[in-house]
């Protein structure tokens, strides 16, 4: 297990290192006059502009630049902000943000989990009946209605005839904090929701679950005990992964409701030029992706001991 | 209860009728058609959604004013619908008829495009990857790494350098999204690639095109229609996600998204501005979902008789 730990770990590292440099080049091939606001490319002179740029070493050859980089990165010097909060560390300025972004996600990551997973017992327990089409059409409204529009509607509802504040404020965090807790929650309380059902049914036909009813087990136990512990094994998987994700704050809902969150930070950045933000960024999120990953396998492993990794290895 | 002399009665022995019997014109596609037809509501859905593209152009032809002569003038804005202007105008004084019919056909014309080209390489691509053994960890490599960079920044680092445009916009997309179609096709062709039929298929020596199209590739028709049927709402939804966002496409080509950016400030008083493609853009996403969904179980084999 440690040895298969430790590749995982290395495989892991080499990942987050081929996408930092990737991003690092694709970030050089965007024209360098993007570096300058209006006011400063109005203000300053050819020869100015030449020697901010030298100074800031973005002239130097591309393997120059991306070793450089690379030793920032190692001594975790993340560099400043240019733009997004001037002479600003990186460090600060996605601290400031990231817990914003991560208590609603975790919120809404929370909430979905407990109405979604509930919503797809009740759905299999009345299987063919009113819940279950309920959740069917709900499941259908979520995947194919384009967010934005299920986002309009729920603004449009919620400040109209629940007269909940559309935007963000930092003096009423929690009233206006709801509707973009419940935005972000949507989609995945029709994703657990989905899954639960699934992964409950293909389990209920299994043999074990009808020698239990022939034993007399009540209905109950028999769901909670046995047929809901199985289905959820898949479901923690993908845990890990969505928790740490809620970091990354989520683009479309922090900007339809105005939350100063993670979610536009990425792009502000790359139309602003901000070259340190955007690789501290990327680094920050492969690092999650792939960590979420490792410990999906691992809480995986916890949750059903019959699952080995090493064998999957093998086998593959 | 019925009598069991009402239900069962003899027949006298035809030779014809044992001939037909015997003999199966089973084929694919007929029964995949027979049984889609089976399903009432599927088949309702299928009509509206194809009626809603028609009409489209039927809307652009009747209504009053043309697109391309659309006119700026603040006197006549927020004008709510009447018999001039069947949806309105918007903040500009322009009619909200044709902008929004014009934002609906962009809408399914660049998600057909994209998703038949991630299709296409996704399938091509996806077969190639699950057949050939040692392209696995390459392939799986390169997924990893796309998969971990946000799909944003691909499109924002895309709309820099290369501009805002409907061929760029459906050629980035498509770029990113043959991905997931490829690793859906990956998985399947792993688990049919060793069965003892393609076994015996290669030691006689068939040559691997001709195993994946013939032997592989039929099984794979019902989840490849499924990934189409989801594919085409979500690629509608992510185009308006990032035109709402000023990442899509241009400010001058009407999407859902931009005609939500531009009415966001004013939805919330005039709220036909949303209902309109919103309604309109939900109907033709919901209703190919659940085509799609019904095709794809008319597709599976296993639901053949």
């Amino acid at each position: 297990m440690l040895k298969y730990t430790i590749k995982r770990l290395l495989q892991s590292l080499f990942t987050v290192f081929l996408i930092a440099s990737i991003i690092f080049i694709l970030m050089r091939m965007l024209p360098v006059e993007n570096y300058f606001t209006e006011d400063e490319a109005m203000n300053l002179t050819e020869e100015q502009q030449q020697d901010i740029l030298e100074a800031a070493g973005l002239l130097d050859p591309l393997p120059v630049q991306l070793l450089d980089f690379y030793k920032d990165t190692l001594k975790l010097d993340f560099g400043t902000s240019r733009r997004i909060q001037k002479g600003a560390l990186v460090v600060d300025v996605i601290g400031d943000k990231f817990t914003v972004s991560m208590r609603n996600g975790a919120t809404a990551l929370c909430i979905a989990l407990v109405l979604g997973v509930l919503l797809g017992v009740g759905q299999t327990l009345n299987k063919e009946g009113i819940i279950d089409h309920f959740g069917t059409a709900f499941t259908i409204f979520v995947n194919s209605v384009p967010t934005i529009v299920s986002f309009a509607l729920i603004m449009v509802f919620g400040s109209k005839v629940l007269g909940l504040p559309t935007l963000y404020s930092s003096r009423k965090v929690m009233m206006s904090s709801i509707m973009p807790i419940f935005c972000l929650s949507l989609g995945s309380i029709a994703g657990y929701a989905l899954w639960t059902r699934r992964y409950m049914v293909d389990e209920l036909n299994k043999d074990y679950i009808k020698l239990a009813k022939i034993k007399g087990l009540s209905r109950g136990k028999i769901m909670l005990k046995h047929v809901l512990k199985n289905a959820f094994v898949p479901l923690t998987q993908y845990l890990p992964a969505a928790f740490l994700s809620t970091i990354g704050g989520s683009m479309l809902c922090e900007t339809f409701f105005s939350v100063p969150g993670m979610g536009p930070l990425l792009t502000t950045g790359v139309t602003k030029y901000d070259i340190s933000v955007v690789q501290t960024l990327s680094i920050l999120y492969a690092s999650l992706g792939v960590l979420g990953a490792f410990l999906g396998d691992v809480l995986m492993i916890i949750f059903d001991p019959r699952i080995s990794l090493l064998t999957k290895e093998e086998s593959r | 209860m019925k009598k069991q002399d009402e239900l069962f009665r003899f027949l006298e022995y035809s030779p014809e009728n044992a001939e037909r019997i015997g003999y199966s014109d089973y084929s694919y596609w007929k029964s995949v058609w027979q049984n889609f037809l089976k399903r009432k509501s599927a088949v309702f859905m299928a009509i509206v959604f194809i009626a809603l593209v028609i009409f489209s152009y039927v809307a652009l032809a009747i209504a009053k004013y043309d697109y391309a002569n659309l006119r700026i003038d603040a006197s006549l804005s927020f004008i709510s619908p009447n018999s001039e202007y069947w949806f309105g105008t918007d903040n500009l004084g322009q009619d909200y008829w044709c902008q929004v019919w014009y934002a609906a056909q962009i809408s399914i014309k660049l998600a057909l495009i994209v998703v038949l080209g991630e299709c296409a390489i996704g399938i091509i691509i996806g077969c190639v990857w699950g057949y050939v053994r040692q392209l696995d960890r390459f392939f799986t490599e390169l997924y990893n790494i796309i998969n971990n960079i946000p799909t944003l920044i691909y499109m924002t680092i895309i709309s820099m350098l290369i501009g805002q445009s409907f061929a760029t916009m459906a050629i980035s997309m498509i770029s990113i999204g043959w991905l997931r179609m490829a690793r859906n096709v990956r998985n399947l062709v792993m688990v049919y690639r060793d069965r003892e039929y393609n076994l015996a298929s290669r030691c006689l020596g068939t040559p691997i095109w001709r195993i994946l199209t013939k032997n592989i590739l039929p099984y794979l028709v019902s989840v490849i229609i499924l990934r189409l049927a989801t594919s085409i709402p979500q690629t509608i939804g992510l185009e308006s996600t990032l035109s709402y966002l000023g990442l899509g496409l241009g400010v001058d080509t009407p999407s859902l998204g931009i005609l939500l950016r531009n009415s966001r400030a004013t939805f919330m008083q005039y709220p036909y501005l949303l209902v309109f493609p919103a309604a309109i853009v939900s109907t033709i996403t919901v209703t190919f979902y659940l085509v799609g969904n019904a095709f794809s179980d008319a597709a599976d084999p296993r639901n053949h008789v």
